[in-house]
């Protein structure tokens, strides 16, 4: 037999005045199951919980509705009242009375009569409420952050800082990522490799971080606290335990014009090589593809003059498992690719180049040791045209969104060149000028200003050439399209910042969604920004949408928080509203016929698949199992279950029915 | 050419199935009988004719099928989209059945495995017949009131015999929501809401699934078209989210999946 | 003879619309009492079957209502339901339900005064349209455990 008590709240004249309490009071009293019905000023004040704690042991209640405000307001504190006294906190509900009826309706005995009705739902509803218990979860207090650029660096700094293991995987044969390429950073111009650089040592020297490069996440399985992950060390051909970075490798190796890619494809490495020469770890890698020992199966000229004996030619790929708790997803970006831009003549022209070059030409250690020289014959171009939203916010290419970062890094192309060629001209076309950001707008106004970079507000239409120059054909659009033509001897593209090419693949493998660029969606788009959908995996940095450093660097530090204050505790409790999969007697063992057809419904893979066997091993069915520690309680199960055999706890079907029974 | 009856022979004698699923002469000349062959002697009794309309997908799930060990089915169309829909669902494994699948002129041909369903079930046409798009039509068109109290009148007639569940091959929920009691969500009786709720439900819980066998209305032995219900159901899962069922053995479950930009005018 | 009230059963998910209704009181905006809310934590998790069942239990009208598209608190709930709503929509359109008494909506957290105004334009709509006498109804008989002890 139920013992409900009923607890109406006038909330001082709030809902005293509009709703007739003590009558409301009287009707819950005569509810069948109701053995406590009262009315008081303040329920929520420290005598209206006594009001509530005193029943519960007094009259031994079994479950409680207090009327009053909404629950979104005060749900917890008479649940906490409740547990104080030993009740299970899930066996209190409350009614509505203020929002949801004495606040929008006029005082009367509809009003009255609406307050009964809500108070006699509620008490339907707890009649049907069970205990619930938190839900714990074990925690594995290793973090896996994928992707070594600087939103990894920062997220595995911040975590290991925190105190808790770090394994950091990066696919390229050094971390560092697109930051390292970078010449000077906008709007303070500090050279981009001189912060990176210390953060790069400090990783590789951190007692709490293993650093796994030239690797690549295999596969996951498992969820938050408890995830498995294989990780595809491939073959380097090098024992990085032997090698010492000498280079004499380097040196000595025969195959000397392989593109670098670090350079952008401006500058030549060996088959042999460091990325660049900062890498950490600082230990080469054999580029298969492109190795004389590989491709003919002669030369070792390398292991030959290797004072280490570190070559090691049969290497093969190594899978490791780990165990992790957390995964910080920062796979970062790629720019545009050249077929897009035949207009524009890039590929066909080499003095047409992207943003991301130009970052190398400008740079101290690039391939011209910053003298701005253009990639055909070296010579230091007079005029530069920089085409801004090349790419970026342009339907056509089927990519709407803003790049975010190229009128600032534009401004700063400009203003750099400027600097480094006095007598040069830069002209930058733009569509807008968006430099939204501490000091970014100061920096655009300071190119323009005082650098002289003449900005044109248009678009360009074509590039060709002409007697040796690269003819830039536009219209300047804020002198009413006039036509504009400008002879330039390098043209450089702000091209469009890109997903990975495998963002796709990758994000299916993590089973996080991303969007239709390709980039990850994050779980919120506002209030949680560094979540993924999938709990237990967070994000940041430019995989997620185009963003700076200062930013990225946000966003990984937002991510560490998340997951240092996942591992604060050992365990993670959970609120127990989820979905659970009955279970019956055999030889059903649940009523699931497992069609899984609610796995695609759930927003956050949660559902599990689960044998049930014999004593004798064999498979008697298989069935669905909600992972409680992924489920967040929606219900879409729920609804989308025909034989009912998937509830939600705290909104079970009988809860839900017997409202509407009452009604 | 193979005749149903060689072919289910060879079959059975190859040992390549254990049993073959098709139809028989029933009690008298206008009816037909699921047959379970698993003799090479009995496969002469096989007919295919006009007679036989049941879904013999249905009996692929009942547990002494299974326990004889592979089997051929005997399809028409629908049949064979059955197939992919329990593929989709979990329901049976990728070489667990032989589709002997007959078309419309007789030819019979061997479907060893999904994939080769996916194929031939893609190049048959499928659609609604005149007889059925006209009756759907004739109800559209009457006016609310009447159209309502059609239905009631119909569904009136139903005892909930659940005889379309029995024939219905994607009803094979171990508990139906039907036996449920905790909450009651059908009333047990055949009273009007009993009624309405058992066919509105099962109309839902087909919609985006239903292979369009029109098993359901064969079965119901008051004769209502609750077939009808189903088909509507399913045109509509096609217009408005381009999704069919039985089409494919991957799960493509028009109710367990979206589009951002899912039709809403009728939300405010 | 009095004016007949009709009663209207709203199914709301607890993150926008439950929020939005919140809103309407701390805003003092006044409707129609004529609304029952049932809350419950998406729009995804509302079953057909509930809508049907409160139809049986007298409901004249009922509304549903969630987060904005883009807004669901479970990111996708509110996608999955609508695909729902739009096949039960057509089931009832069908059956000869007059859909003016099935409202769906969608009203955030933020939107007090729309949630008011929907209330009150069903209330009329429905009003209007009087009892909904043709729907059968539930006999309490029918609930094999009609009372939870």
């Amino acid at each position: 037999m139920s013992r409900i008590g009923v607890f109406i709240c006038h909330c001082g004249e709030n809902i005293g005045a509009t709703v007739d309490t003590a009558a409301v009071a009287a009707a819950s009293a005569d509810l069948p199951g109701v053995v406590h019905s009262v009315d008081y000023k303040y329920m929520c004040s420290d005598p209206g919980q006594n009001l509530i704690k005193d029943a519960i042991r007094e009259k031994k209640l079994s479950g409680v509705v207090v009327a009053a405000c909404s629950p979104r307001m005060h749900e917890p504190t008479f649940r906490r009242a409740c547990q104080e006294v030993g009740l299970n906190p899930y066996l209190c509900e409350m009614a509505n009375l203020r929002e949801h009826c004495s606040w929008v309706h006029e005082q009367g005995e509809a009003t009255t009569e609406k307050a009964a009705d809500l108070v006699r739902v509620m008490v339907e509803k707890v009649k049907r409420n069970r205990p619930l218990y938190p839900i714990n979860v074990p925690i594995t207090k290793t973090a896996l952050v994928l992707g070594g650029g600087i939103a990894g660096i920062q997220a595995a700094l911040d975590i290991a800082g925190a105190g808790h293991r770090v394994i950091l995987v990066e696919r390229e044969a050094s971390i560092g990522g697109h930051m390292a390429q970078l010449s000077e950073t906008f709007p303070t111009l500090d050279c981009s490799q001189c912060i990176l650089t210390p953060r790069m040592v400090e990783v590789a020297q951190h007692p709490n971080i293993t650093l796994y490069t030239y690797s690549e996440l295999e596969r996951v399985e498992g969820f938050i606290g408890n995830f498995r992950a294989v990780i595809r060390k491939k073959a380097r051909s090098v024992d990085e335990s032997a090698c010492t970075g000498c280079g004499a490798c380097i040196q000595k190796c025969p195959t000397k014009k392989i593109p670098s890619e670090f350079n952008a494809d401006l500058g030549p490495r060996t088959a042999i090589y460091v990325p660049f020469p900062q890498a950490v770890p600082n230990k080469p890698v054999i580029d298969r593809d492109h190795c004389t020992y590989y491709r003919t199966g002669k030369c070792k000229v390398c292991e030959k003059f290797c004072p280490a004996n570190a070559i090691r030619f049969d290497q093969e790929d190594l899978l490791v498992e780990v165990e992790v708790g957390a995964i910080v997803v920062t796979t970062g970006y790629q720019v545009a690719g050249a077929a897009e831009f035949g207009e524009y003549g890039y590929g066909e022209y080499p003095d047409v180049i992207t943003g991301l070059q130009f970052e190398r030409l400008a740079s101290a250690s690039g391939p011209t040791q910053g003298v701005i020289r253009r990639p055909s014959d070296g010579k230091v171009p007079e005029t530069v045209v920089f085409i801004a939203c090349a790419g970026s916010r342009d339907a056509a290419r089927g990519r709407d969104y803003c790049s975010k970062i190229c009128c600032m890094y534009t401004a700063k192309h400009a203003m750099l060149y400027r600097h480094k060629v006095h007598e040069g001209n830069a002209y930058v076309f733009y569509m807008d000028i968006r430099a939204g950001g501490k000091m970014y707008e100061e920096f655009v106004r300071r190119a323009i200003e005082q650098d002289r970079v003449r900005y044109v507000r248009g678009r360009v239409s074509r590039i060709f050439e002409r007697d040796g120059k690269l003819v830039v054909k536009g219209t300047d659009t804020l002198l009413a399209g006039r036509p504009v033509e400008i002879q330039a001897d390098l043209v450089v593209l702000a091209t469009a910042m890109i997903p990975q090419p495998d963002a796709e693949t990758f994000a299916q493998k993590l089973k996080i969604s991303y969007d239709e660029d390709r980039f990850l969606s994050e779980a919120h788009p506002k209030l949680r920004p560094v979540e993924m959908n999938t709990a237990g995996i967070y994000v940041a940095g430019a995989c997620q949408a185009p963003k700076d450093i200062p930013e990225t660097v946000a966003q990984a530090s937002g991510a560490a928080a998340k997951v240092s204050g996942l591992f604060s505790k050992d365990e993670l409790s959970r609120e127990p509203v989820v979905a659970v999969v009955n279970r019956c007697a055999p030889p059903d063992f649940s009523t699931c016929v497992g069609c899984f057809l609610c796995e695609s419904a759930c927003p956050y893979q949660a559902i599990e698949h689960e044998e049930i066997r014999a004593r004798d091993g064999s498979a008697i069915k298989t069935v669905a199992k909600v992972n409680q520690g992924v489920c967040q309680g929606c219900g879409t199960c729920v609804a989308l279950c025909r034989s009912k055999s998937i509830d939600l706890q705290g909104f079970t079907n009988e809860q839900v029915f017997s409202e509407i029974v009452i009604l | 050419m193979d005749t149903l009856q060689t072919f289910a022979s060879a079959k059975l004698a190859a040992g390549e199935v254990k049993i073959v699923i098709g139809y028989q002469a029933g009690s008298d000349a206008t009816r037909a009988r699921p047959a379970f062959v698993s003799d090479t002697a009995e496969a002469a009794s096989l007919i295919y004719d006009d007679r036989c309309r049941q879904n013999l997908a249905v009996y692929l799930l009942k547990p002494e099928v299974r326990a004889a060990g592979r089997a051929a089915v005997v399809c028409g169309p629908a049949t064979l989209r059955t197939l992919l829909q329990y593929a989709a669902e979990n329901r049976i494994a990728a070489d667990a059945v032989v589709a002997i699948a007959v078309d419309a002129d007789g030819t019979v041909t061997e479907l060893a495995d999904l994939e080769a369903v996916e194929t031939h079930v893609a190049r048959q046409p499928r659609g609604l017949t005149p007889e059925q798009q006209a009756e759907i039509d004739r109800i559209d068109a009457l006016p609310l009131g009447e159209r309502w109290q059609w239905w009631s009148r119909e569904l009136g007639r139903c005892f909930k015999c659940y005889a379309c569940r029995a024939a219905c091959p994607l009803c094979y929920c171990s508990r139906c929501i039907t036996d449920v009691n905790q909450p009651q969500w059908i009333p047990v009786a055949a009273d009007p809401l009993g009624n309405l709720e058992w066919n509105v439900v099962r109309a839902m819980h087909l919609a985006g699934r239903c292979v369009d066998c029109g098993s359901c209305a064969e079965a119901c032995p008051q004769g209502i078209r609750i077939d009808l219900l189903n088909r509507v159901l399913a045109r509509e899962a096609v217009v408005d989210f381009g999704v069919a069922a039985g089409v494919s053995r991957r799960k493509d479950y028009a109710l367990a999946s979206f589009k951002p930009d899912d039709k809403e005018e009728f939300i405010r | 003879m009095a004016e007949f009230e009709p009663k209207i059963v709203a199914f709301v998910c607890n993150w926008c619309t439950y929020a939005g209704a919140d809103l309407t009181g701390t805003s003092r905006i006044k409707y129609s009492p004529n609304v029952r809310m049932i809350r419950l934590p998406c729009t995804g998790r509302i079953d057909f079957m509930l809508l049907l069942q409160a139809f049986g239990q007298g409901a004249d009208g009922i509304v549903v209502s969630g987060c904005h598209p883009g807004d669901c608190h479970y990111t996708s709930g509110n996608f999955h339901a609508r695909r729902r709503w739009m096949l039960f929509r057509r089931l009832l359109e069908f059956l000869g339900v007059d859909l003016r008494r099935v409202h769906f909506a969608w009203v955030s957290a933020a939107e007090g005064a729309k949630w008011a105004e929907l209330v009150n334009q069903v209330v009329e709509d429905v009003r209007k349209l009087g009892p909904y006498r043709e729907f059968p109804r539930r006999l309490a008989a029918a609930d094999s455990r009609a009372e939870v002890a």
